[in-house]
């Protein structure tokens, strides 16, 4: 049959062809394949990372307690060893029994151990050691013997393992330098960015760091510590719009419902009016961090939120007042902003902004704007009033300004005394509220946040009214006189509860506030007298009547109501109620009188609104209230009145002790006089004393008080010094130790070297005017400095050219050929000086002679042109035998010479020189026979002329007559004179070297 | 509390410097002020002077603790040091040995450091040098003695044991009731 292996069935034959192969079962394996990398790994059920390696056997020595003594440390250690040797046993006698298989199986298994009960057993045991180790006190065993314990265990179980190794680098490890710096944080934060904390180790300000990129990305989905700052912002921000619709819809309802009752009816009333987000956050009243976080993406939502329905109702303006209390609150938000015309700005920017923080900005100008708009909500609003730039509120101004002044004027037009009463109430919860929550809660963590979101707007109503029952009766109970400021300033912080400086704050405005209160002071005393109760009942209602301003005639119907509450003192009333007319009418009078002031003070200000700033903080006592008051004047009209009154007010108080300037500004040229008590080292001492009294006129600390208590003073010298000394002691000898210890000789070569690099204290400058000086001076460089300039001096005397007289110069003749050609004589006559100087003297002697007397015999049939015409000329020349000269003649002649090395030039120099001693000799040597040579004959050309003395001499050496005496001692002499010459060679040649 | 006797204090600085090497001269030579080591409950406390003089007003019965512990000498008069130490080991250290995020939570809780946990190591650590053991973040998380050089810890397998643990940050949480 013939294979097809296109058909299924030929393939099937062939497979099970293929089976028939025996596989050893041994060869069969679950081996997965893969790198070592961790992912294959953990595919492989290995998880190496997490996987415990044998504990320190610490434990072990604990049940023995602290009896054991010195002694007994060996067989200590004997036992643990075993005891180790025990413990690991298992996990040894697990691994050997698969490496008797396969290799790559029981390196498998060997890795992935954990599963095996054996090795569990192992580890629990080793964790009840761990986490049984109470303290480190109680064991008396020290790192070493830990130590070798550790490495005996070690070494037994690379025993076991050794035959596994494999010696593949499987895990890559870094292996750095000793300086390695790594860069890791760089890395790290960018690194994070991609992937959300895997890797945790970092501080907690690194991922804040990293974490505000992402939520500056808006991938704020994964919450966590990072964000919550931002997140807590934002859902701050957006609870507080809630509440402030809650607001409205509670003033709306107010408007509709009975005023009194209002009060109580309206807390029931929030669950069903906060939107279904928000039931959430208001009904967390404990909320914790935990479910801040939770809320985090839903700022996302609810922005969005936002930002749609704005776009939707936008277009739906009409809906204002009469919103239901079921709308949702976000429309609420949007309403009362589709009141103004800023609406469209906010919505531009809520569109525009992309980062969280932008739209918390907008979020804030949004009821920046709607804080202004409604009067009646400022009671909240004061929160967000230190976000806001006053710059952007002035920016805003011109179109507040018109919302305000009709507010103001419909307020100012119509029952006056209730409006009054209304604003100053406002204003006094306003300043509680705003001390209280608003600014602690913007500056402090999450939980005030929230804290202020839910139980301040929510349940607060009622303690904010029992405060404020109490602070009128306290008012009451005082006095109407206006400058009782404390009793409420007091009460403030406990209306805040929570613990503001408002003490610190005070007061110009709450004069103000008390000049408001004076009415409702008035009225309460009048009840007083009465029934208490009564007053918490009219304070309720009238504490509901705040909220309402476009509520005329408020005043007279709270006080209906309240008077509605007590019947029995119904007689009392009408008295009452005259009274408190009459008591009105006077306080208006007065409220216009001030109000001129304060219009006419404002006609000042309205027109430098810049200048305004300056004055609030000159008026004000603390920043904070700087921060508020301008929001003051511009969230409301009568407010602003009041506000601008106590500037005014203060301003004067401030002012007011103007008068005595001139004593002051006495004072104040002594005040800053050095004073001579307080200086010095017990002047400190009074200093501090003074500092500690403060400027307490009866605890001035004069000079009296200057103690001279000098001996003490010693005594704390003398101490110091001993314990410095001591301690100067102690580390020299620790330092002695580390020595030994380091085996570094450390001479305190870092502290005395450190100490006089410090310091430059011994640093000698050189002052070559100083005699002392000319110790540093060094004088034998001067000699080496002297040879090297001689030196210099000699290689640059060799390297210059010989001066040559301008005035000799060769005059060649034409037929000089001819002449030479014709006397060849003549040539070996020119030899004749430079082959003067060779060994063979004596034939030279002789052929010269021969020569020169030629010479002198042709002298008068030849003329020689060389010197024809200029010898005579020249003739002052002096002769000598100067080396140098000749020997730069030749050089001269022959360009190779002249780049020669110096060393060359000086041999050369050397040669020559000997060659001329030896000359010299001869030329001593040689008139000594004849005798016919005197010494005067050194004036001569260097060139042979016709009548040269020098040439006189060979005749008589020539003479024949002393020849063979001459000869003989000369070749006596020979001898002697070629050991001399060697001898010079060789010196010179070992200068030479030397050099 | 007393001064190191030369024998505490050699045996001290053995150790010390098996870690920081000669860079312990920085710690006993520093040019910001005199530091000095005090013997209070068996323990070697690394102070300064003015924190000594302050310390100088408490009774030794009262006093717990004053400076930075190094720490402790054992019953058998050897030293063992803390974690506390850390802080003035960890600058100084010249051998490192950096662990894997992976491996960092088993050391934190005590255990050795195995090959597998090992992120990056000086080289040129030999065998039983003390080593500071950082995170790959840089934070230093303890430290320990190295079980293997660098060229061994090459070969190793990689559940082999390269860092002997001695002290780490975990111990601020384990041993929070003894150390001082």
């Amino acid at each position: 049959m013939k294979y097809d292996p296109s058909k299924y069935c030929h393939n099937l034959k062939k497979i099970a062809e293929n089976l028939t192969e025996n596989i050893p079962i041994t060869d069969l394996t679950w081996e997965l394949e893969g790198g070592n990398d961790p992912m294959s790994k953990k595919r492989r059920g290995e998880f190496s990372d997490f996987y415990f390696p044998p504990q320190k056997m610490k434990k072990v020595q604990k049940s023995r307690g602290p009896m054991e003594s010195k002694g007994s440390d060996s067989s200590l250690r004997i036992n643990e060893v075993m005891e180790s040797n025990k413990s690991t046993q298992p996990v040894t006698a697990h691994k050997k029994a698969p490496s008797s298989g396969m290799p790559s199986q029981s390196l498998l298994v060997s890795t992935s151990s954990t599963p095996t009960p054996d090795h569990v057993i192992f580890h629990t045991s080793d964790f009840e050691i761990i986490w049984n180790k109470s303290s480190m006190s109680d064991d008396d065993i020290d790192s070493e013997d830990e130590l070798k314990m550790m490495i005996a265990k070690e070494e037994n179980l690379q025993k076991t393992r050794h035959s596994l190794v494999n010696e593949s680098e499987n895990d890559p490890f870094e292996v750095v330098k000793d300086d390695f710096k790594s860069d890791i944080h760089k890395l790290h934060s960018s690194a994070k960015l991609g992937n959300d904390c895997e890797y945790d180790s970092s501080d907690t300000d690194e991922i804040i760091a990293m974490k505000k990129n992402i939520v500056k990305v808006k991938n704020s989905t994964e919450s966590s510590q990072p964000e919550q700052p931002i997140s807590k912002k934002s859902s701050f921000k957006k609870i507080e719009p809630s509440n402030d619709c809650v607001k409205v819809q509670k003033t709306k309802s107010n408007k509709e419902s009975a005023l009194g009752h209002g009060v109580k009816c309206l807390n029931p009333k929030f669950p069903p009016d906060s939107n279904v987000s928000d039931c959430e956050e208001e009904s967390e009243e404990d909320e914790e961090y935990k479910a801040l976080m939770k809320n985090c993406p839903r700022v996302n939502l609810t922005l969005a939120d936002l930002e749609q329905l704005a776009g939707s109702h936008q277009k739906v303006p009409g809906k204002d007042d009469e919103s239901d209390d079921s709308q949702n609150i976000n429309q609420c938000i949007f309403d009362t902003n589709s009141k103004t015309p800023r609406t469209s700005y906010d919505l531009h920017n809520g569109r525009q902004c992309i980062c969280p923080e932008d739209i918390v900005a907008s979020l804030l100008e949004e009821e920046d704007t709607y804080s202004k708009q409604k009067p009646e909500e400022t009671t909240l609003k004061p929160k967000f009033q230190a976000f806001k730039g006053i710059g952007s509120l002035y920016a805003k101004e011109s179109v507040d300004k018109t919302l305000k002044e009709t507010v103001a004027f419909n307020n100012i037009s119509e029952h006056q005394s209730s409006l009054k009463h209304e604003d100053h109430n406002r204003i006094f919860i306003e300043n509680g509220s705003k001390c209280a929550n608003g600014s602690s809660s913007k500056l402090t963590s999450c939980q005030p946040a929230k804290k202020v979101n839910s139980p301040n707007h929510i349940q607060p109503p009622k303690r904010q009214f029992t405060v404020e029952s109490q602070s009128h009766e306290v008012v009451s109970s005082t006095s109407f006189d206006k400058e009782s400021k404390n009793p409420p300033s007091c009460l403030l912080p406990l209306k805040g509860k929570k613990s503001l400086n408002l003490g610190t704050k005070s007061h110009k405005i709450d004069c103000d506030r008390d000049t408001c209160h004076l009415p409702e002071s008035r009225k309460a005393s009048e009840k007083e007298g009465t029934d208490t109760s009564n007053i918490t009942s009219f304070e309720k209602p009238r504490k509901v009547c705040l909220r309402e301003d476009n509520q005329k005639s408020t005043a007279s119907f709270s006080l209906s109501v309240s008077n509605a509450s007590c019947v029995s003192a119904k007689d009392k009333h009408a008295e009452d109620n005259q009274k408190r007319l009459a008591a009105l009418a006077v306080w208006q009078k007065a409220r216009e009188v001030q109000k001129k002031l304060v219009h006419s003070a404002l006609a000042n200000l309205d027109g430098h609104q810049e200048n305004k700033k300056t004055h609030i903080v000159f008026a004000s006592d603390n920043e904070s209230e700087s921060e508020e008051t301008p929001t003051h004047e511009q969230n409301n009209c009568p407010g602003k009145e009041v506000v601008k009154e106590s500037v005014v007010k203060a301003s004067g108080k401030l002012f007011d002790s103007s008068d005595d300037e001139e004593s002051d500004s006495k004072e104040d040229s002594t005040r800053f006089n050095i004073k001579p008590q307080f200086e010095g080292r017990a002047g400190q001492k009074l200093m501090n004393l003074q500092s500690h009294f403060g400027s307490d006129e009866r605890f001035r600390m004069d000079s009296r008080f200057l103690e001279s208590d000098s001996e003490e003073e010693e005594k704390e010298l003398n101490e110091n010094k001993t314990n410095e000394d001591e301690l100067a002691a102690e580390k020299k000898k620790t330092l002695n130790v580390v020595q030994s210890v380091l085996n570094i000789n450390l001479n305190n070569p870092t502290s005395k070297g450190s100490v006089t690099a410090k310091k430059f204290k011994d640093i000698v400058h050189y002052d070559p005017t100083k005699h002392d000086h000319a110790i540093y001076e060094r004088k034998q460089d001067d000699n080496e400095k002297e040879s090297k300039a001689r030196r210099k001096k000699k290689r640059e005397e060799a390297e210059k050219l010989p001066e040559v007289s301008q005035d000799t110069y060769y005059n060649i003749a034409t037929d000089l050929k001819d002449i030479f050609q014709n006397k060849d004589t003549n040539e070996k006559e020119e030899d004749l000086p430079w082959n003067e100087g060779c060994s063979g003297e004596e034939t030279g002697d002789v052929s010269d002679a021969a020569n020169l007397t030629s010479g002198a015999e042709q002298t008068s049939g030849f003329t020689f042109s060389f010197f024809d015409s200029d010898t005579k000329d020249i003739k002052e020349d002096t002769y000598r035998i100067e080396p140098v000269k000749r020997g730069k003649i030749v050089c001269q002649e022959d360009p190779r010479f002249q780049d020669s090395s110096s060393e060359e030039e000086e041999e050369e120099e050397e040669k020559e020189e000997e060659e001329e001693d030896v000359t010299k000799e001869t030329d001593h040597r040689k008139p000594s026979p004849g005798e016919a040579f005197p010494e005067k004959e050194t004036t001569r050309f260097f060139f042979f002329t016709e009548n040269d003395d020098r040439l006189r001499g060979s005749n008589l050496f020539w003479c024949g007559v002393g020849s063979s005496i001459s000869r003989s001692s000369w070749e006596a002499r020979t001898s002697s004179l070629l050991l001399d010459c060697r001898k010079k060679h060789k010196e010179a040649k070992r200068k030479v070297k030397a050099n | 509390m007393r001064p190191l006797t030369e024998e505490e204090t050699r045996v001290m600085f053995e150790k010390i410097a098996k870690y920081i090497g000669e860079n312990l001269q920085l710690l006993v030579d520093r040019p910001d002020g005199t530091y000095c080591f005090r013997l209070h409950n068996d323990r070697v406390y690394y102070v300064s002077e003015m924190i000594l003089k302050l310390a100088a007003n408490i009774s030794g019965d009262k006093l717990v603790s004053l400076g930075t512990c190094f720490g402790k000498f054992t019953k058998t008069h050897k030293f063992r040091l803390h974690v506390t130490a850390l802080d003035y080991l960890a600058p100084y250290a010249k051998y490192k040995v950096w662990i894997k995020p992976g491996a960092e939570q088993s050391f934190l809780y005590g255990n050795h450091v195995l090959k597998s946990g090992l992120g990056r190591i000086t080289e040129n650590t030999s065998q039983y040098q003390g080593v500071v053991v950082y995170s790959m973040a840089d934070v230093p998380l303890g430290f320990g003695v190295a079980a293997k050089s660098t060229q061994d810890c090459r070969k190793v397998d990689p559940m082999a044991i390269v860092v002997f643990h001695q002290a780490d940050i975990g111990e601020y949480v384990r041993h929070e009731e003894t150390l001082t």
